[in-house]
Protein backbone atom coordinates (compact mmCIF):
# COMPACT_ATOMS: atom_id res chain seq x y z
CA UNK A 1 0.00 0.00 0.00
CA UNK A 2 1.46 3.13 -0.74
CA UNK A 3 1.62 6.57 1.35
CA UNK A 4 -1.75 8.38 2.23
CA UNK A 5 -2.10 11.24 -0.18
CA UNK A 6 -2.80 14.47 1.14
CA UNK A 7 -4.69 16.44 -1.69
CA UNK A 8 -6.01 20.17 -1.58
CA UNK A 9 -9.55 20.53 -3.17
CA UNK A 10 -9.25 21.25 -7.29
CA UNK A 11 -11.01 24.27 -8.40
CA UNK A 12 -14.11 22.96 -10.75
CA UNK A 13 -12.06 24.29 -14.05
CA UNK A 14 -8.35 23.51 -13.12
CA UNK A 15 -6.53 22.70 -16.48
CA UNK A 16 -4.39 20.44 -14.31
CA UNK A 17 -7.51 18.46 -12.96
CA UNK A 18 -8.32 17.95 -16.57
CA UNK A 19 -5.28 16.86 -17.71
CA UNK A 20 -4.79 14.46 -14.81
CA UNK A 21 -8.10 12.96 -15.61
CA UNK A 22 -7.43 12.66 -19.08
CA UNK A 23 -4.29 10.38 -17.95
CA UNK A 24 -6.36 8.61 -15.90
CA UNK A 25 -8.34 7.00 -18.60
CA UNK A 26 -5.68 3.70 -18.82
CA UNK A 27 -2.13 3.30 -17.53
CA UNK A 28 0.11 5.03 -20.07
CA UNK A 29 2.11 3.37 -22.41
CA UNK A 30 4.41 6.12 -23.26
CA UNK A 31 7.38 4.99 -22.05
CA UNK A 32 7.29 1.80 -23.46
CA UNK A 33 6.88 2.36 -26.51
CA UNK A 34 9.44 4.99 -26.70
CA UNK A 35 12.22 2.06 -25.34
CA UNK A 36 10.49 -0.19 -28.08
CA UNK A 37 10.65 1.82 -31.07
CA UNK A 38 14.26 3.33 -29.86
CA UNK A 39 15.67 0.18 -29.91
CA UNK A 40 13.60 -0.81 -33.36
CA UNK A 41 14.73 2.67 -34.59
CA UNK A 42 18.44 1.68 -34.18
CA UNK A 43 17.90 -2.07 -35.32
CA UNK A 44 16.43 -0.56 -38.76
CA UNK A 45 18.87 1.72 -39.43
CA UNK A 46 22.07 -0.08 -38.38
CA UNK A 47 20.46 -3.66 -40.51
CA UNK A 48 19.65 -0.84 -43.29
CA UNK A 49 23.15 0.35 -43.62
CA UNK A 50 24.45 -3.18 -42.97
CA UNK A 51 22.60 -4.69 -46.10
CA UNK A 52 23.28 -1.39 -48.28
CA UNK A 53 27.39 -1.89 -47.30
CA UNK A 54 27.18 -5.53 -47.95
CA UNK A 55 25.52 -5.29 -51.54
CA UNK A 56 27.32 -2.96 -52.41
CA UNK A 57 25.75 0.68 -52.32
CA UNK A 58 28.59 2.13 -50.75
CA UNK A 59 31.25 0.63 -53.39
CA UNK A 60 32.37 -2.62 -54.07
CA UNK A 61 36.04 -2.46 -52.31
CA UNK A 62 34.34 -1.48 -48.93
CA UNK A 63 32.01 -4.44 -49.49
CA UNK A 64 34.81 -6.66 -50.10
CA UNK A 65 36.76 -5.74 -47.08
CA UNK A 66 36.39 -7.58 -43.82
CA UNK A 67 33.96 -7.28 -41.18
CA UNK A 68 36.60 -6.41 -38.29
CA UNK A 69 38.28 -3.58 -40.37
CA UNK A 70 42.08 -3.87 -39.55
CA UNK A 71 42.19 -0.36 -39.82
CA UNK A 72 39.58 0.29 -37.05
CA UNK A 73 41.39 -2.60 -35.15
CA UNK A 74 44.85 -0.51 -34.82
CA UNK A 75 42.75 2.57 -34.26
CA UNK A 76 41.64 0.98 -30.41
CA UNK A 77 44.93 -0.69 -29.99
CA UNK A 78 46.67 2.95 -30.75
CA UNK A 79 43.94 4.17 -28.03
CA UNK A 80 43.61 1.24 -25.76
CA UNK A 81 43.00 2.88 -22.51
CA UNK A 82 40.64 5.29 -24.01
CA UNK A 83 39.20 2.50 -25.69
CA UNK A 84 38.37 0.41 -22.69
CA UNK A 85 36.83 3.43 -20.84
CA UNK A 86 34.10 4.22 -23.75
CA UNK A 87 33.34 0.73 -24.08
CA UNK A 88 32.93 0.37 -20.58
CA UNK A 89 30.72 3.74 -19.93
CA UNK A 90 28.42 2.49 -22.49
CA UNK A 91 27.78 -1.20 -20.84
CA UNK A 92 27.51 0.89 -17.51
CA UNK A 93 24.90 2.83 -18.99
CA UNK A 94 22.97 -0.33 -20.58
CA UNK A 95 23.36 -1.93 -17.68
CA UNK A 96 21.27 1.03 -15.94
CA UNK A 97 18.93 1.89 -18.82
CA UNK A 98 17.95 -1.38 -19.45
CA UNK A 99 17.24 -2.41 -15.55
CA UNK A 100 15.45 1.22 -14.86
CA UNK A 101 12.97 0.12 -18.08
CA UNK A 102 12.67 -3.31 -17.57
CA UNK A 103 11.96 -2.19 -13.95
CA UNK A 104 9.40 0.49 -14.56
CA UNK A 105 7.55 -1.62 -16.93
CA UNK A 106 7.17 -4.71 -14.69
CA UNK A 107 6.31 -2.29 -11.64
CA UNK A 108 1.99 -2.08 -11.15
CA UNK A 109 0.45 0.52 -11.24
CA UNK A 110 0.24 2.33 -8.21
CA UNK A 111 -2.90 2.91 -6.19
CA UNK A 112 -2.66 5.44 -3.80
CA UNK A 113 -4.39 5.73 -0.75
CA UNK A 114 -6.40 8.92 0.07
CA UNK A 115 -5.61 11.29 2.98
CA UNK A 116 -8.64 13.60 4.24
CA UNK A 117 -8.55 16.69 6.18
CA UNK A 118 -10.09 16.22 9.71
CA UNK A 119 -8.32 18.91 10.95
CA UNK A 120 -4.84 19.84 12.21
CA UNK A 121 -4.57 17.29 15.11
CA UNK A 122 -6.33 14.10 13.07
CA UNK A 123 -5.52 12.30 10.74
CA UNK A 124 -8.08 10.26 8.84
CA UNK A 125 -6.97 8.10 5.50
CA UNK A 126 -9.36 6.12 3.71
CA UNK A 127 -7.45 3.44 1.15
CA UNK A 128 -7.29 2.87 -2.69
CA UNK A 129 -9.35 -0.23 -1.89
CA UNK A 130 -12.17 1.67 0.50
CA UNK A 131 -12.78 4.77 -1.95
CA UNK A 132 -12.97 2.02 -5.19
CA UNK A 133 -15.45 -0.13 -3.32
CA UNK A 134 -17.55 2.92 -2.07
CA UNK A 135 -17.66 4.64 -5.86
CA UNK A 136 -18.20 0.98 -7.98
CA UNK A 137 -20.60 0.31 -5.40
CA UNK A 138 -22.25 3.52 -5.84
CA UNK A 139 -22.40 3.37 -9.47
CA UNK A 140 -23.78 -0.10 -9.75
CA UNK A 141 -26.88 1.57 -8.07
CA UNK A 142 -27.50 3.62 -11.25
CA UNK A 143 -30.00 2.02 -13.59
CA UNK A 144 -28.62 1.26 -16.97
CA UNK A 145 -24.93 0.10 -15.22
CA UNK A 146 -25.03 -3.56 -14.91
CA UNK A 147 -21.25 -3.94 -13.56
CA UNK A 148 -18.89 -0.92 -12.42
CA UNK A 149 -14.97 -1.17 -11.57
CA UNK A 150 -13.09 1.51 -9.84
CA UNK A 151 -9.34 2.07 -8.82
CA UNK A 152 -7.39 4.57 -7.28
CA UNK A 153 -4.72 5.43 -9.95
CA UNK A 154 -1.80 8.13 -10.25
CA UNK A 155 0.83 8.70 -7.74
CA UNK A 156 0.72 10.33 -3.96
CA UNK A 157 1.34 13.77 -5.25
CA UNK A 158 -1.50 13.86 -7.93
CA UNK A 159 -4.07 10.90 -7.54
CA UNK A 160 -7.31 10.34 -9.56
CA UNK A 161 -9.71 7.53 -10.06
CA UNK A 162 -10.94 5.46 -12.55
CA UNK A 163 -14.43 4.25 -13.54
CA UNK A 164 -15.04 1.70 -15.47
CA UNK A 165 -18.79 0.76 -16.08
CA UNK A 166 -20.38 -2.20 -18.29
CA UNK A 167 -23.78 -0.20 -19.60
CA UNK A 168 -26.47 -2.98 -20.06
CA UNK A 169 -28.43 -3.12 -23.38
CA UNK A 170 -31.23 -0.77 -22.74
CA UNK A 171 -28.87 1.89 -20.95
CA UNK A 172 -28.93 5.56 -21.98
CA UNK A 173 -25.79 6.26 -22.38
CA UNK A 174 -25.99 10.21 -21.84
CA UNK A 175 -27.95 9.79 -18.82
CA UNK A 176 -25.74 7.73 -17.18
CA UNK A 177 -22.68 10.49 -18.12
CA UNK A 178 -24.82 12.98 -16.81
CA UNK A 179 -25.88 10.84 -13.77
CA UNK A 180 -22.21 9.38 -12.91
CA UNK A 181 -20.71 13.17 -11.81
CA UNK A 182 -24.37 14.43 -9.88
CA UNK A 183 -24.44 11.44 -8.01
CA UNK A 184 -21.73 9.25 -7.92
CA UNK A 185 -18.85 11.10 -7.93
CA UNK A 186 -21.02 14.00 -5.55
CA UNK A 187 -21.53 10.99 -2.90
CA UNK A 188 -17.98 10.31 -3.22
CA UNK A 189 -16.74 13.85 -3.07
CA UNK A 190 -19.28 14.26 0.15
CA UNK A 191 -18.00 11.31 1.88
CA UNK A 192 -14.07 11.89 1.70
CA UNK A 193 -14.34 15.63 3.13
CA UNK A 194 -15.19 17.66 0.20
CA UNK A 195 -12.07 16.76 -1.61
CA UNK A 196 -12.94 16.83 -5.67
CA UNK A 197 -10.78 13.73 -7.86
CA UNK A 198 -10.05 13.91 -11.52
CA UNK A 199 -12.10 11.01 -12.83
CA UNK A 200 -11.48 8.90 -16.08
CA UNK A 201 -14.90 7.40 -16.76
CA UNK A 202 -14.48 4.51 -18.75
CA UNK A 203 -17.79 2.66 -20.64
CA UNK A 204 -18.23 -0.86 -21.77
CA UNK A 205 -21.37 -2.56 -23.61
CA UNK A 206 -21.97 -5.68 -21.66
CA UNK A 207 -21.30 -8.62 -23.69
CA UNK A 208 -24.41 -10.16 -22.37
CA UNK A 209 -26.37 -10.15 -25.76
CA UNK A 210 -30.24 -10.52 -26.51
CA UNK A 211 -31.52 -13.68 -28.31
CA UNK A 212 -30.45 -13.51 -32.35
CA UNK A 213 -33.76 -14.88 -33.48
CA UNK A 214 -36.43 -13.37 -33.32
CA UNK B 1 -0.88 -4.17 -30.24
CA UNK B 2 -0.26 -2.74 -26.56
CA UNK B 3 -0.01 -6.08 -24.83
CA UNK B 4 3.13 -6.65 -27.09
CA UNK B 5 4.74 -3.68 -26.63
CA UNK B 6 4.07 -4.06 -22.53
CA UNK B 7 6.02 -7.64 -23.33
CA UNK B 8 8.60 -6.69 -25.36
CA UNK B 9 9.46 -3.49 -23.24
CA UNK B 10 10.99 -5.23 -20.14
CA UNK B 11 12.17 -7.98 -22.84
CA UNK B 12 14.02 -5.57 -24.22
CA UNK B 13 15.14 -3.86 -21.28
CA UNK B 14 16.67 -6.96 -19.27
CA UNK B 15 18.67 -8.05 -22.70
CA UNK B 16 19.91 -4.48 -22.88
CA UNK B 17 20.89 -4.89 -19.24
CA UNK B 18 22.41 -8.43 -19.97
CA UNK B 19 24.47 -7.18 -22.62
CA UNK B 20 25.95 -4.47 -20.42
CA UNK B 21 27.12 -6.70 -17.79
CA UNK B 22 28.16 -9.16 -20.27
CA UNK B 23 30.49 -5.91 -21.56
CA UNK B 24 32.01 -4.73 -17.54
CA UNK B 25 32.70 -8.55 -16.65
CA UNK B 26 34.75 -9.06 -20.05
CA UNK B 27 36.10 -5.48 -19.80
CA UNK B 28 36.86 -5.34 -16.36
CA UNK B 29 38.68 -8.94 -16.60
CA UNK B 30 40.79 -8.22 -19.81
CA UNK B 31 41.72 -5.27 -17.52
CA UNK B 32 42.75 -6.75 -15.07
CA UNK B 33 44.03 -10.59 -16.38
CA UNK B 34 46.31 -9.22 -19.66
CA UNK B 35 47.64 -12.70 -19.95
CA UNK B 36 44.64 -14.38 -20.90
CA UNK B 37 45.86 -13.75 -24.17
CA UNK B 38 42.48 -12.09 -25.67
CA UNK B 39 40.17 -15.11 -24.58
CA UNK B 40 37.28 -13.39 -22.37
CA UNK B 41 35.51 -14.92 -19.50
CA UNK B 42 32.51 -15.76 -20.46
CA UNK B 43 32.81 -15.01 -24.27
CA UNK B 44 34.97 -16.56 -26.45
CA UNK B 45 36.27 -12.99 -28.23
CA UNK B 46 39.27 -14.48 -29.71
CA UNK B 47 37.11 -16.79 -31.96
CA UNK B 48 35.01 -14.13 -32.84
CA UNK B 49 37.81 -12.11 -34.10
CA UNK B 50 39.05 -14.60 -35.55
CA UNK B 51 35.96 -15.41 -37.46
CA UNK B 52 34.87 -11.56 -38.11
CA UNK B 53 39.06 -11.04 -40.05
CA UNK B 54 38.07 -13.67 -42.34
CA UNK B 55 33.81 -12.84 -43.22
CA UNK B 56 33.56 -9.88 -45.45
CA UNK B 57 30.88 -7.86 -45.69
CA UNK B 58 29.81 -7.95 -49.06
CA UNK B 59 29.34 -12.23 -47.85
CA UNK B 60 25.54 -13.85 -48.09
CA UNK B 61 25.38 -14.34 -44.14
CA UNK B 62 26.45 -10.50 -43.49
CA UNK B 63 23.52 -9.43 -46.21
CA UNK B 64 20.95 -12.27 -44.61
CA UNK B 65 22.05 -10.24 -41.02
CA UNK B 66 21.20 -7.28 -42.00
CA UNK B 67 18.13 -7.62 -43.91
CA UNK B 68 16.56 -9.66 -40.86
CA UNK B 69 17.95 -7.40 -38.45
CA UNK B 70 16.39 -4.06 -40.65
CA UNK B 71 12.99 -6.26 -40.69
CA UNK B 72 12.79 -6.62 -37.52
CA UNK B 73 13.72 -2.91 -36.48
CA UNK B 74 11.06 -2.34 -39.18
CA UNK B 75 8.55 -4.41 -36.74
CA UNK B 76 9.66 -3.39 -33.60
CA UNK B 77 8.70 0.81 -34.84
CA UNK B 78 5.29 -0.49 -36.04
CA UNK B 79 4.22 -1.75 -32.68
CA UNK B 80 5.46 1.34 -31.29
CA UNK B 81 3.74 3.29 -33.28
CA UNK B 82 0.78 1.24 -33.37
CA UNK B 83 0.36 0.34 -29.83
CA UNK B 84 -1.56 4.22 -29.34
CA UNK B 85 -4.91 4.19 -27.34
CA UNK B 86 -7.43 3.76 -29.65
CA UNK B 87 -10.39 5.28 -26.86
CA UNK B 88 -13.52 6.95 -28.67
CA UNK B 89 -14.18 10.27 -26.41
CA UNK B 90 -17.19 11.70 -25.25
CA UNK B 91 -18.25 14.71 -24.01
CA UNK B 92 -17.23 15.39 -20.53
CA UNK B 93 -20.33 15.85 -18.16
CA UNK B 94 -18.34 17.90 -15.77
CA UNK B 95 -14.69 19.55 -15.79
CA UNK B 96 -12.68 17.40 -14.22
CA UNK B 97 -14.35 14.04 -15.37
CA UNK B 98 -13.21 12.40 -18.42
CA UNK B 99 -15.76 10.24 -20.25
CA UNK B 100 -14.39 7.41 -22.71
CA UNK B 101 -15.70 3.96 -24.66
CA UNK B 102 -14.09 1.97 -26.56
CA UNK B 103 -14.58 1.31 -30.25
CA UNK B 104 -15.80 -2.72 -29.56
CA UNK B 105 -18.43 -0.94 -27.03
CA UNK B 106 -19.46 1.85 -29.58
CA UNK B 107 -19.33 -0.82 -32.41
CA UNK B 108 -21.77 -3.52 -29.87
CA UNK B 109 -24.15 -0.33 -29.66
CA UNK B 110 -24.52 0.32 -32.93
CA UNK B 111 -24.78 -3.32 -34.04
CA UNK B 112 -27.50 -3.87 -31.30
CA UNK B 113 -29.92 -0.75 -32.71
CA UNK B 114 -29.03 -2.13 -36.00
CA UNK B 115 -30.29 -5.96 -35.42
CA UNK B 116 -33.27 -4.47 -33.45
CA UNK B 117 -35.07 -3.90 -36.96
CA UNK B 118 -37.08 -5.71 -38.21
CA UNK B 119 -35.76 -5.99 -41.82
CA UNK B 120 -32.25 -6.67 -40.34
CA UNK B 121 -31.41 -10.43 -39.95
CA UNK B 122 -27.91 -9.55 -39.25
CA UNK B 123 -25.06 -6.89 -39.29
CA UNK B 124 -21.39 -6.94 -38.54
CA UNK B 125 -19.73 -3.61 -37.09
CA UNK B 126 -16.45 -1.67 -37.14
CA UNK B 127 -16.21 1.51 -35.27
CA UNK B 128 -13.27 4.13 -34.28
CA UNK B 129 -12.93 7.40 -33.38
CA UNK B 130 -13.49 8.64 -36.70
CA UNK B 131 -15.61 6.04 -38.36
CA UNK B 132 -18.38 3.47 -38.17
CA UNK B 133 -18.85 1.02 -41.00
CA UNK B 134 -21.88 -1.36 -41.02
CA UNK B 135 -22.63 -4.41 -43.47
CA UNK B 136 -25.83 -5.12 -43.23
CA UNK B 137 -27.75 -8.02 -44.52
CA UNK B 138 -31.64 -8.43 -44.42
CA UNK B 139 -34.92 -7.56 -46.69
CA UNK B 140 -35.76 -4.30 -48.48
CA UNK B 141 -39.22 -3.21 -48.46
CA UNK B 142 -41.99 -3.16 -46.40
CA UNK B 143 -43.66 -5.33 -43.77
CA UNK B 144 -47.31 -6.37 -44.39
CA UNK B 145 -49.35 -8.54 -41.66
CA UNK B 146 -50.63 -11.37 -42.99
CA UNK B 147 -54.13 -10.76 -43.54
CA UNK B 148 -56.85 -12.81 -42.10
CA UNK B 149 -58.57 -13.96 -45.59
CA UNK B 150 -55.13 -14.61 -47.51
CA UNK B 151 -53.90 -17.67 -48.23
CA UNK B 152 -52.31 -19.49 -45.26
CA UNK B 153 -48.64 -20.52 -45.79
CA UNK B 154 -47.29 -16.63 -46.21
CA UNK B 155 -47.33 -15.88 -43.08
CA UNK B 156 -45.83 -11.83 -44.28
CA UNK B 157 -45.86 -10.43 -47.19
CA UNK B 158 -42.54 -8.10 -48.07
CA UNK B 159 -43.71 -5.38 -50.77
CA UNK B 160 -41.36 -2.99 -52.04
CA UNK B 161 -42.46 0.51 -52.27
CA UNK B 162 -40.42 3.67 -53.90
CA UNK B 163 -42.31 5.78 -50.74
CA UNK B 164 -40.47 3.13 -48.88
CA UNK B 165 -36.82 3.93 -47.73
CA UNK B 166 -34.56 1.19 -48.32
CA UNK B 167 -32.60 -0.93 -46.41
CA UNK B 168 -29.86 0.90 -46.59
CA UNK B 169 -31.47 4.40 -45.87
CA UNK B 170 -32.62 2.71 -42.56
CA UNK B 171 -29.98 1.25 -41.42
CA UNK B 172 -28.52 4.35 -41.89
CA UNK B 173 -31.43 6.51 -39.92
CA UNK B 174 -30.49 3.70 -36.97
CA UNK B 175 -27.12 4.47 -37.11
CA UNK B 176 -27.59 8.63 -37.21
CA UNK B 177 -29.71 8.06 -34.48
CA UNK B 178 -28.00 6.54 -32.14
CA UNK B 179 -25.37 8.92 -32.90
CA UNK B 180 -27.79 11.33 -31.72
CA UNK B 181 -28.60 9.85 -28.28
CA UNK B 182 -24.60 9.29 -27.76
CA UNK B 183 -22.74 12.20 -25.97
CA UNK B 184 -19.62 11.86 -28.67
CA UNK B 185 -17.05 14.63 -28.62
CA UNK B 186 -16.58 13.51 -32.53
CA UNK B 187 -19.24 12.96 -34.47
CA UNK B 188 -17.84 9.61 -36.85
CA UNK B 189 -18.33 8.82 -40.22
CA UNK B 190 -21.34 6.25 -41.01
CA UNK B 191 -20.49 3.98 -43.84
CA UNK B 192 -23.35 1.58 -44.33
CA UNK B 193 -23.20 -1.56 -47.19
CA UNK B 194 -26.07 -3.96 -47.22
CA UNK B 195 -27.00 -7.33 -48.71
CA UNK B 196 -30.57 -7.51 -49.88
CA UNK B 197 -32.03 -10.96 -48.92
CA UNK B 198 -34.62 -12.80 -50.87
CA UNK B 199 -37.04 -14.61 -50.06
CA UNK B 200 -39.85 -15.26 -46.88
CA UNK B 201 -38.72 -13.35 -43.86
Amino acid sequence: MSQPTDVGPAPAADPRAERRSRRAVARSAGRERRVVGLIGLIALLVGAGTALLAFGVFGSGRAQRPLLDPILVDALRSQALISRIVALVVCVVLVVAGLVWAVRALAPERRPDLAVDAGPDTSVVVTSSAVAEAVAGQARTLPGISRARARMVGDEREPALRLTVWLAEDADVAEVCRRIPEEVLAAATDAFGGRVLPVAVRIEADTAEGPRVR
Amino acid sequence: MRVLVRILAPLLGLALAAVGVLGVVEIVTAWLQPGRGGDGLLVPWRAWQRALDTQLWATTPVKITGIVLGVVGLLLLIAALAARRHDVPLRPPAPHVTVTTSPQALARMVGRRVRAADAVSGASVTASRRAVSVRAEGWEGTVVPPSTDGPAETPTDTRADADTPGLADSVRADVESLLDDLPLAHRPRVAVSVRALGGPR
